[in-house]
Parts: C-alpha cells; structure tokens; sequence
C-alpha cells in the first residue's frame, strides 16, 4: 500500500511534535538565508549584466581614412573579443548629438557646424565580456584609419570586475549555504531519528523490513521540510512585493532595477519548495539507512 | 521447532556466554530456560531471535539456519516467530490496538483482517478496552500483555519468552502463565520461555533446561526445578 507512509508520516510528525518543530525551524531560517541571497546574487547578476551591455568603444575615425569604412569594419570584426559593430557617419554623429538637446537655442548655437562638421565617421563597438573591454579599446586603437578610441574608462572596468566577484562570491555563497543547509537539516533530522532508535529497533524486532522501516521516516522528513519552507515561501512572496512596491523597483538609480515580481517570486517559491522537501528526504533518508545498517 | 548442536557463543569483547549448547524442542512443547544471572540466558534467546550469530554451531528454528541468515532475511524469519521481551518493547507512540496491528501491517495483511485479528488477540489477553491507549498509561501487567499480544497475532509456531513475568507481582506472574499455557494448548504453539523465578517453574511444571556459566547442566523433561547451593 502506497499511503501507509504518507498517513504514517503524517502521524508521525504530529506525535513526536516537539523533534518536527525543531527540525522545521532549522529548515525554516536556512530557507530564508538562501531566499534571501537567491535574491542578491540574481540581482547582482543581472546589474552586472546590464553595465556591461552598456559599456561600448568608441572609435573615431580619421579623416583622412573616410573612404576605408568597409575595411575598417573588417579588420575590426576580425578580433576575438568583438560582440557587435554600428557604424555611423559624422553626420549621423552630429543629428544624434543635436537630439540631446531640448531647446531651440542650444541647437541653434550649434547650428553652423552643420556645414563644417567636427565630428569624426565612428565605430561603436560591443565585447564579449566586459572585462576584454580595455584590451580592446587598444586593438582597435592601432588599426590603421583609426585616430582614437575610448570607453567608459578605468572607474567602470573596475566596478565591472568587482561586481563580476561580487557575483561569483555570491554563487559561491549560495552554494555554501545550501550545502549548510543541508549539514544542519540532516543533523537535526538525524537526533531526532537517534531519539527513535528504539523505536526502530522495536520495529525489527517484530519483522519489518527496512524499507517497511524507511518509508515513513521518509514521508516525515518531506512532510518536515515542506513545512518549514511555507514560511520563508511566504516571506519571499510578500516581503519581495512589498519592497517592490515601496521602491517603485527601482535601487538607488535607473541602472539598478528590482525585477518584476510575477514570474521570478514564483520560481523562488518553487526553488525554496524544492529544497526544502530534498534535503528532508535525503536527510532522512541518509539517517534512516545509517542507522537500519547495523541492525540484525 | 527449535534445534541447537554444539552451539557456541563467544561476543567481540571476548566474553563466552554459551558453550557447546546441544538441545531441541518439538511442536508443541512447553519449555522454560532457567539459570542464574549471567548463565547466557539471554544470548541464547538472541540467537534464536537471529540478533546475535553464533560464533560456532548450528541454530535452526522452524526449519531455517538461524544463524546463517543474511541481514535482509532477518525480518522475514522473525514473522514466523513471536518474541516477548521483558522489557516490552512497546512502540511508545502507538497505541494499543496500533502496536499490535504493526505486526501485522509488516506482512501486508489489509486492514480489515488486521482490525479483525487485533480485536481477536486483545481479547484473549483481555485487553480489548486498552485498544486507544498508549502504553504509558498501562501498568507492567498490562504492557506485558500487549506485547504477549503482538508476540501471538500472525498465529507464530513459535513464542519466544524472555522473563515475560520479570517485573511483576505473584498474582499478575500467575495470569500471564496462565495466559501462555491457554496459548501452548489452545494453539499449539511452541512456547520457550526464560525465566528467574523458581515459584513459577515449580508450581507450573514443565520440561526446564538449566543454564550455568553458558553450559547446560540439566534437562528435566518434568521439570520441578530444585534449587541447589549456588
Ligand atoms: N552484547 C554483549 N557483549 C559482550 N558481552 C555480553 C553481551 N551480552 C551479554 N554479554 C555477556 O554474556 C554473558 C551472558 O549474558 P546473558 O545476558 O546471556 O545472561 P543472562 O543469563 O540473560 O543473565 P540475566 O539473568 O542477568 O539476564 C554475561 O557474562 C554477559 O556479560
Ligand atoms: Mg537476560
């Protein structure tokens, strides 16, 4: 029979009430740790990601070199590092530059270099990884045609490197904790089960096999661990929603949004669900079987 | 039933607690192992129940090389006997009725036999008001009972008994063998059952095989076990 387990599961957790809260409150705030930097390592990511994306090489060309566009674009779509190439004319360049401005004045102070034109033919350049960016910059710098190149400087190479170990500590850390989750969980699951040894062997004793044993010891664990995920589920659901809200989803400037809650709150919720009903079976699972194997 | 040959029991620490054990019981018979402490008692009731194997000999019970089994074939051999500990060994979360249906839950009978047969095996140990407690709330008679009762559900050929009156007065000493005599005869089940107390052995005679420092030193088929200097 198949729901023997799950009714003797459930009964077991109701009767030894006190070992299931302690094991559910370890799973519980393990959970909410986890929810919490699931949620900053993936917004770390995507920031990352989206200064990155934003970080292009400009690279003007001279303008003795007006005519060679084509093999420029080559020579410059032929290093490794290169993501995407637009190119624009100075021309180009000079109505983007004069569509920043709003007022008529402005415009029209800039008006007369319509004719005599400043502005160089340009390359704007994206790479593969942010951190290629300088390198880059100074291969493209010595094509011939090229008068001078320039990206967002040093400060943003910087912040990019630093947020792409922020990031990896970050993952580093989620793995850790999961991992610590686990260690802990199983601990718990394990004294308990160590305070029912008797109980255990009582059941040998009167011949039940060990998966006869296991099974609810099992259905417990999952029924623990789902339990104590409801409520870091719940404060993630809520607590994401409310901080969205209040922000508007957007940190400390436009670069830094909050992602929109509707899907990502869900899969959060079903990633906590789902470690909290593995590490209760593993855990009492692994415990169970310890302890079943040297018994007669 | 039950088959012993130059049975020799010797634990990891080096303790010899049996010695050439050579003696068999046939279906049916009433038996009582008695002997000082520490004369092997129970190290020959946990060979027989396979929780220990024996260092050298053979162990055969209904038929099956006890001392051979695997560990997996363990539970499976255990069905066809009935074991009562003396210190119960009640499921403490369970109730009554769920302590006693466990033995039967681990043979897959279906529900509806295991209320039947539980009702059964309560009655004839005159439990069956005690069904929804839990053992806690019993007294030492009682709990023994329970366990007499889980010993006997899945109808064993054999019960194992080991001081099954060990931690009771005379007048509940004298209902529980009252209790295992109805089994040995109403049943006919196989009963082996250690024991310290010499009132009992005498006043209810049967075959008595006498333990000492892990040697059989007598086997009175009529039993009345007259205690010597010691
Ligand atoms: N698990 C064990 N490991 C080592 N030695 C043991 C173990 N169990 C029992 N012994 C030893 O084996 C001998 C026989 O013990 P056993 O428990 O069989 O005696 P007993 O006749 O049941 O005594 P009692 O009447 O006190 O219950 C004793 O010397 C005991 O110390
Ligand atoms: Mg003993």
């Amino acid at each position: 029979m198949i729901s023997r387990p799950i009714s003797e599961g459930f009964r077991g957790v109701a009767r030894h009430w006190a070992m299931s809260i302690s094991s559910i409150i370890a799973v519980t705030t393990t959970l909410i740790i986890i929810s919490l930097f699931l949620i900053f390592s993936y917004h770390m990511q995507l920031f990352t990601k989206s200064v990155e994306s934003s970080m292009q090489i400009y690279a003007g060309v001279d303008y003795d070199y007006e005519d060679d566009e084509d093999r420029i674009r080559a020579e410059i779509e032929a290093l490794d590092e290169v993501k995407t190439v637009k190119y624009y004319t100075k021309d180009e360049e000079y109505e983007f530059f004069l569509s920043q401005y709003d007022d008529e004045q402005t415009r029209e102070v800039f008006s007369p270099y319509k004719e005599d034109n400043p502005l160089h033919d340009a390359f704007y350049v994206e790479a593969k990884d942010g951190k290629q960016i300088q390198d880059l910059s100074k291969k493209i710098g010595n094509i011939e045609g090229i008068y001078m190149t320039n990206y967002g400087g040093q400060s943003t190479v910087n912040m990019v490197s630093a947020m792409s170990k922020i990031r990896r500590f970050g993952g580093f850390l989620v793995i850790f904790l999961g991992l610590l989750a686990i260690f802990l969980i199983q601990n718990t699951i394990k004294l308990t089960i160590y305070a029912r040894q008797d109980e255990i062997a009582i059941m040998r004793n009167v011949g039940a096999t060990n998966s006869f044993i296991r099974a609810p010891f099992v259905m417990e664990g999952i029924i623990t661990g789902t339990l104590g995920a409801l409520v870091p589920i719940a404060l993630t659901i809520y607590g994401y929603y409310y901080v969205y809200e209040k922000t508007g989803g957007v940190l400390i400037s436009n670069m830094f949004r909050l992602v929109r809650p509707n899907p990502f709150v869900l899969y959060l919720a079903g990633i906590l669900l789902a470690i909290g009903v593995l590490v209760g079976l593993i855990g009492s699972f692994m415990s169970v079987t310890r302890y079943l194997r040297w018994k007669r | 039933m039950i088959e012993c040959s130059h049975v020799y029991k010797r634990y990891k620490n080096g303790t010899n607690a049996l010695y050439d054990l050579n003696f068999s019981v046939d279906q049916g018979e009433f038996v009582y192992i008695i002997g000082p402490t520490g004369s092997g008692k129970s190290t020959l009731i946990k060979l027989l129940d396979a929780e220990e194997t024996p260092t050298k000999g053979d162990v055969r019970v209904v038929g099956l090389d006890v001392g051979n089994l695997k560990n997996r074939q363990v539970p499976i051999y255990r069905r066809n006997i009935g074991v009562v500990f003396q210190d119960y060994r009640l499921l403490p979360t369970k109730t009554v009725f769920e302590n006693v249906a466990y033995a039967l839950e681990v043979i897959n009978m279906n529900k509806k036999q295991i209320r039947k047969r539980v009702n059964e095996v309560l009655e004839v140990v005159s439990l069956n008001e005690k069904g929804n407690s839990f053992p806690h709330e019993l007294s030492g008679g009682q709990q023994q009972r329970v366990a007499i009762a889980r010993a006997i559900a899945n109808r064993p050929k054999v019960l194992i008994a080991d001081e099954p009156t060990g931690n009771l007065d005379p007048s509940k000493s004298d209902e529980i063998m009252k209790l295992l005599q109805k089994i040995n005869t109403e049943y006919g089940t196989t009963i082996l059952m250690v024991t310290h107390d010499l009132t009992i052995v005498n006043r209810h005679r049967k075959r008595t095989v006498v333990l000492q420092r892990g040697h059989i030193i007598a086997d009175l088929p009529e039993g009345g076990y007259v205690q010597h200097d010691q």
